[in-house]
């Protein structure tokens, strides 16, 4: 025994199928030619931006410099489209809430994606009868906007500038002498792409401010192993190995690192 | 004249033969038939183009894709060369190249329009939730084409963009270690874990998509599609009264624009 919500969407459903036989327009021609036109528009679009790309500057270099694990200064930016699951770690901060933002909140949108056509089941198809549909949407896609805008206009520090602000950190932190040379390296090594230190650096990607990292008191051993292999020792930490920057390099670092007790 | 005759009615038999010949023994252009003028409803317009155009930008991505596989060479030393050399080198290289990085993007933003549309217009409601489910599933296999592509160029953005997606997925509970692992292929990134995009971009995901584009295409074709919800004219509308029966000779005897059907 069917119930009658189930009963009268059968119903609904028949009409459908008698109306679209009696009234309903062939296939073709007559929604093949909007879809050929509007595939046409889809192809132009896609060879026009391929153009664009390749005779102006308008959408970033076709190719960066080749992939260097060893590297000392990378900007990890995915593609425009992974911006707002991105800006998501900037509100979701490391360690506490992390899996929040890169685990929780996508799946939960995924399964509730999923379940719409399961939780709303009522036959009303018309717009200004559905509003908590209606909201449910703008939210969504206002948020998403959003998050995309500010992930893609999200101040990224180069190297270059962050070097001049090492002697400002010098006098904040009082930092000894034989820092000044992991204090460059710290400036120069993309660490402030994620991290921040005394207000530089960036933090979309949710790293932790390091301006006090030194009166945690963990030591040099621990923050070269830390650098060697960080999820080893924080477990589930999305930060990369920069063991390719040998010991010498990473020593310096521990160094800066231990003798940032925070501004004082 | 009746020689004339004859010799047409031959060569519109020799035309028609391969296809009764197909159409014997597969059906297949019986079905083509039935999916070329099978009735639409007759208020669908621009809104409902926004599938098909998906489909196309994915179209344009299978194409420009297997060409670039022809030059492109998944090893940690000659891929980012490769790549450099479809730019520079081969015929319209850098215009391949550029349509299937560029088509990503298009192919991603008309999912989203697409399933905002099918989201207003309530086209997932009963009988189509089915659909509506498998059209989902197609958005994250999009996105980890997205993904898996992005590590390909083997530049430095691509290198450190993965290196991050990599670990984000091993913060995930339970299973992100072994993702994150599997993704690696080992602990560290090396020319496997290229190959492994590698394969993954081109062979599991695009087969996940296209068996599932085939279902939700034959989920279309079988359930048609869902009339604007503001349109007068709406197929399975209700009505004060219940709806002329069809055939019955009786109601609408006369050809249509000449009488207006009751409503």
């Amino acid at each position: 025994m069917a119930s009658r919500r189930v009963e009268e969407n059968r119903v609904a459903f028949q009409r459908y199928k008698e109306d679209v036989k009696r009234d309903g327009k062939p296939f073709y021609p007559y929604a093949m030619f909007h879809d050929t036109v509007m595939s046409l528009v889809v192809v132009c679009v896609i060879v026009g931006l391929a153009f664009v790309w390749h005779y102006t500057s308008l959408l970033g270099p076709s190719l960066a410099a080749k992939a260097d694990p060893g590297t000392v200064s990378f900007v990890p930016r995915p593609d425009w489209y992974f911006y707002f699951l991105f800006y998501l770690l900037r509100i979701f901060k490391w360690p506490n809430s992390v899996i929040l933002g890169t685990v929780g909140i996508p799946t939960i949108l995924l399964i509730l994606a999923l379940a719409i056509p399961f939780i709303d089941l009522r036959r009303e198809r018309r717009l200004l009868r559905r509003p908590i549909a209606i909201v449910a949407a703008v939210l969504v896609a206002l948020s998403m906007g959003v998050l995309t805008y500010k992930g893609a206009t999200a101040k990224e520090a180069l190297g270059a500038e962050l070097l001049a602000d090492v002697p400002n950190w010098v006098k904040s932190e009082q930092l000894p002498p034989q820092a000044l040379p992991g204090a460059k390296l710290f400036a120069t090594s993309g660490c402030l792409n994620c991290h921040t230190y005394q207000g530089v650096g960036g933090s979309q990607l949710g790293a932790p401010n390091l301006s006090a990292e030194g009166s945690k008191n963990k030591g040099i051993t621990f923050q070269i192993a830390h650098l060697k292999c960080p999820s080893c020792v924080n477990k589930g930490s999305p930060m990369p190995s920069f063991a390719a920057f040998g010991n010498a390099n990473l020593r310096k670092l521990a160094i800066f690192l231990e003798a940032s007790k925070g501004p004082h | 004249m009746p020689r004339r005759r004859d010799r047409k009615e031959q060569m519109l038999a020799a035309a028609q033969y391969p296809l009764d010949w197909l159409e014997e023994r597969s059906g297949l252009i019986g079905g083509l038939r039935y999916f070329l003028f099978r009735k639409v409803p007759g208020d669908s317009g621009w809104w409902h183009t926004l599938g098909s155009a998906t489909l196309t930008a994915f179209l344009v991505q299978l194409g420009t894709g297997v060409i670039l596989a022809m030059y492109y060479k998944p090893d940690p030393k000659s891929a980012y060369e490769s790549v450099q050399h479809i730019n520079n080198d081969v015929t319209l290289g850098w215009l391949v190249r550029g349509m299937h990085r560029w088509g990503a993007s298009v192919f991603i933003i008309l999912i989203f329009f697409h399933m905002a549309r099918v989201f207003l217009f309530g086209a997932y409601k009963y009988p189509r939730e089915l659909n509506w489910v498998v059209g989902v599933l197609l958005l994250p296999l999009a996105l980890l084409e997205g993904f898996s592509g992005y590590l390909l160029p083997y530049d430095q953005t691509a290198y450190w963009a993965t290196v991050v997606g990599i670990n984000i997925n091993g913060t995930g509970p339970f299973i992100g270690p072994f993702l994150a692992s599997f993704l690696r292929s080992g602990p560290e990134i090396t020319g496997d874990t290229l190959s492994r995009f590698y394969s993954i971009h081109m062979l599991l995901l695009p087969g996940a998509i296209l068996g599932l584009i085939g279902l939700h295409l034959y989920l279309v074709v079988r359930l048609g599609v869902s009339s604007p919800p503001w349109s007068p004219e709406a197929a399975g509308r209700e009505r004060a009264e219940p709806p002329p029966v069809p055939g019955s000779g009786l109601v609408n005897p006369a050809p249509r624009g000449v009488t207006k059907r009751p409503d």
